[in-house]
């Protein structure tokens, strides 16, 4: 996994990670994304997997990714507390199959 | 929360997909009202009338419906609804059944409110399965 931030202007941040999943991102964990994502309005958060973009805060366009387990995914967070929210998105990407 | 009731022609299908959609929206209050109140197909404004206070816990209702009579049924219902009571509470989306539904419930389990839950039952229109 890699890391990187850097600030913008005070308390607005830009983190960007990237993952190999632990699962198929199909569709409880896209769902557990995107209820993520809803939870943090003041973020915007993307996901690009295998040349395709979806925003997290869409659980279709997440599926459509058709990212597979053992793939690598880039997630993008900007906006208020995005190293706390990358956390909580890599954390459910990185999870074993429930 | 916004609870959502999925309207279909099909007890199943109505059943099979609020079942799925809860996995999907783990918390969300989503409410099957499908078939005839004698098991077969068709719909029925009793039961999507009570699936409605099943689903209402005073922050709205969005009804999603399948094909055809399902959106007369629920259009008849509405109209029959308080305009300054449930009538502002309970919206009927322009949405695809299965896929309007888990946007719906994702947006309906985070807290967000009526409005936003709706737009995103509607926008699931565009999202591309390839």
């Amino acid at each position: 996994m890699t890391a990187s931030s850097e600030p913008i202007e005070s308390g607005v941040t830009v983190v960007e990670r990237a993952v190999v999943l632990a699962k198929h991102l199909h569709a409880r964990p896209a769902g557990q994304v995107a209820q993520a994502a809803a939870r943090h309005p003041g973020t915007t958060i993307e996901l690009v997997a295998g040349g395709k973009r979806a925003n997290a805060r869409s659980v279709l366009a997440v599926m459509g990714l058709g990212a597979v387990d053992g793939s690598q995914v880039l997630v993008t967070v900007a906006g208020l507390e995005a190293e706390a929210v990358s956390d909580e998105i890599v954390e459910i990407l990185c999870r074993p199959e429930d | 929360m916004v609870g959502i009731v999925l309207i279909s022609h099909s007890s199943g299908l109505a059943e099979g997909a609020a079942e799925l959609v809860g996995q999907i929206a783990a918390g969300a209050r989503v409410v099957a009202a499908g078939g005839t109140d004698d098991g077969r197909l068709g719909t029925s404004t009793e039961r999507i009338d009570e699936a409605i206070s099943a689903a209402d816990t005073g922050d709205g209702v969005l009804l999603i419906p399948d094909l055809g009579s399902s959106v007369l049924s629920a259009l008849s219902l509405l109209a029959d609804l308080d305009p300054q009571d449930e009538g502002k509470r309970v919206r009927l989306a322009d949405a695809p059944f299965l896929e309007g539904a888990v946007a719906a419930a994702v947006a309906a389990s985070a807290g967000l409110d009526l409005a936003t839950v709706a737009h995103a039952a509607e926008e699931a229109r565009h999202d591309r399965k390839l």
